[in-house]
């Protein structure tokens, strides 16, 4: 394959009450994956996706994002790192009270002055894209409806719309599909195959569900307590691997 | 020493020494001479306290359960408590005592006395007062509803005028965003002094005004502004601290700097909030309004002390229905306002 969009290497997080959420990881990305991360709640996933934004602060290790090290970055460089790494969120994380298009305008926040997003002032151009990101995702004739009126599968679809409107290289999905059902999962995960397949856009997300890995994924990496335990393709998970990544006794759930 | 071993041993010293003294106080009735040598009676508290401060330790260590430990007992050992009849527990006498011997005092100290409220000469002179105010001057009206218009709008100004400040320190004040380690020496300064300026009644800023800038309306409305920025500034500030982090990440992860992240993340969620915070205020700002008035600050509440002060009862009788009037109207609107807002 192509070369490495992100590289981390033996990435530490510790946080201030000392849980030690990551303990050492390391993985590559290569451009245009599909890369899964699965592990049980608390394992480190959401930990591991809100270091590579900078969300949160690395405690050591390196991070190279298109080779440049962003684990120690402060400042504007944080934010113009989120401006090409985009993120969506179990609860969608979507402004209540605003309109679908506006919502969808707000991932031109980073490419906005100050003064004009104040003023709500998004240029013409940013409105075509953000339409157009709509339709991809299928729910433009809603753009003018108040974002806490749709559905979760449909909120989780304008918050792709507004990672997309960002143009990012790459994207982070924090269990996109958690709080969805099993019908809605599928519409989702095949929207973000199609960001990833049809855009080129990287995908790095935390899954829960196996099947949804075998189906989705191009590479699995696990964790558990905070430790790599699996990397690999995902159909060579087999009850083996499964049982040492979710304990002994662990069954697995299909979706379908 | 745990943060629960330190609170208990606190509250338990200051139960125990004001215990002590309130018991004293009951047995030998001290007079004012003895009660004005702050000295002595200082010196004594602080005996008391120390004292208090053993035997806090002391009990609990023998295992009886006094107040503080059973108020501020480490969350772990909650589970293990036993509830027994309160008569059978010290801290159950504790409150006992405490109540039953503050009201004692408190009876003394406040000259109650149900003769002086019964008492047929007391009694005929505040009959007649009542039927004077009961019988209002309705040719006064005109001028107590043009002083109630002046007093509507000064507390509109003082609100007004104190949104904006309100709206701009309440995010200085605000924990979760002021995270960085200097921000949260800017947030500690600021919320002292919040604290201390809103402990200052608005009566005393009146009282301050009226000599800076001389008696009339615009004393009371600089007072109640003062008074307001703080308040809302307060109020504001502990909505701000609970939004919801979801749409913050979100706004964040688009690479939106702080103040576009508070522009679209957080003032969304505390519009609603923020609003009908501000109504209330006006709602209140009526009411003291008419207070700070008698200090100077202008309004009915000036009208109504010149009244007051020349014993003419109907003309206050006048005043009193004007004000009973606009305040339930206001307490109405606001109610119903804040409903719909919510």
């Amino acid at each position: 394959m192509s070369e490495s969009i992100l590289q981390v290497k033996n990435l530490v997080k510790t946080y201030p009450n000392g849980t030690q959420a990551l303990k050492g990881v390391s993985f590559d990305v290569k451009k245009g994956e599909f890369l899964v991360i699965i592990g049980l709640s608390g394992s480190g996933k959401s930990t591991l996706l809100r270091c590579v934004n900078r969300l949160h602060d690395p405690t050591s290790g390196e991070i190279l994002y298109k080779g440049n090290d962003i684990s120690k970055i402060s400042g504007s460089d944080v934010l113009n790192l989120r401006k090409d790494i985009a993120m969506i969120f179990q609860h969608f994380n979507l402004i209540p009270r605003h309109s679908v298009l506006s919502n969808v305008l707000m991932g031109r926040l980073g490419h906005t002055t100050t003064l004009q997003s104040l003023l709500g002032l998004f240029s013409e151009e940013d409105r075509k894209s953000a339409m157009r990101y709509l339709s991809l995702v299928g729910i433009s004739e809603k753009a003018q409806m108040r974002a806490d009126n749709l559905s979760g599968g449909q909120q989780q679809r304008v918050a792709i719309a507004r990672a997309l409107t960002q143009n990012p290289s790459m994207l982070l999905a924090d269990e996109p599909v958690a709080s969805l059902d099993p019908a809605t999962c599928h519409t989702v995960m095949d929207y973000l195959r199609k960001v990833n397949q049809e855009l080129g856009i990287t995908v790095i997300a935390n899954l829960h569900f196996l099947s949804l890995v075998r189906m989705y994924a191009t590479r699995v990496i696990a964790l558990k307590g905070g430790e790599k335990v699996y990397e690999g393709s995902p159909s060579s998970i087999d009850e083996a691997w499964f049982e040492k990544i979710y304990g002994a006794g662990a069954k697995e759930v299909h979706i379908n | 020493m745990n943060v629960y071993t330190f609170k208990r041993t606190t509250f338990d010293s200051f139960l125990f020494a004001y215990l002590f003294c309130i018991i004293l106080a009951v047995i030998v009735r001290p007079t004012e001479e003895q009660l004005l040598n702050l000295s002595f009676n200082a010196g004594l508290f602080f005996s008391f306290l120390v004292l208090g401060l053993f035997l806090s330790i002391g009990l609990n260590k023998f295992g009886i359960t006094t107040l503080g430990e059973a108020i501020f007992r480490a969350p772990n050992k909650k589970v293990n408590a036993i509830s027994r009849t309160w008569y059978k527990t010290l801290n159950g006498w504790q409150v006992f005592l405490f109540v039953v011997l503050t009201f004692i005092v408190g009876l003394h100290v406040t000259n109650f006395s149900l003769y002086a409220l019964l008492d047929k000469e007391s009694v005929i002179p505040a009959m007649k007062l009542f039927r004077e105010i009961t019988s209002p001057d309705w040719n006064v009206l005109p001028k107590a509803i043009e002083k109630m218009i002046e007093t509507i709008f000064l507390a509109f100004m003082a609100t007004g005028l104190a949104i904006p400040v309100a709206f701009v320190l309440c995010f200085f004040c605000a924990k979760n965003i002021m995270r960085h380690p200097a921000a949260f020496a800017v947030y500690v300064v600021l919320r002292a002094m919040i604290n201390i300026c809103r402990s200052v009644e608005a009566l005393v800023w009146a009282i301050i005004f009226s000599v800076w800038v001389g008696i009339g309306p615009f004393a009371g409305m600089l007072a109640l502004m003062i008074h307001s920025c703080m308040s809302l500034a307060k109020l504001y500030s502990e909505i701000v601290e609970a939004v919801n982090d979801g749409p913050i990440e979100g706004i964040q992860s688009t690479g939106a700097n702080k103040l576009q992240t508070i522009w679209y993340a957080i003032v969304p969620q505390v519009t609603l909030p923020f609003i009908s915070i501000t109504v209330d205020r006006w709602d209140i700002n009526i009411r003291m309004a008419t207070i700070v008035g008698f200090v100077g600050g202008g309004g009915i509440g000036a009208l109504l002390q010149m009244y007051q002060g020349q014993a003419l009862w109907p003309q206050v009788g006048t005043i009193i229905v004007v004000i009973a009037f606009v305040v339930w109207f206001m307490d109405t609107v606001s109610a119903h306002l804040r409903e719909a807002l919510k």
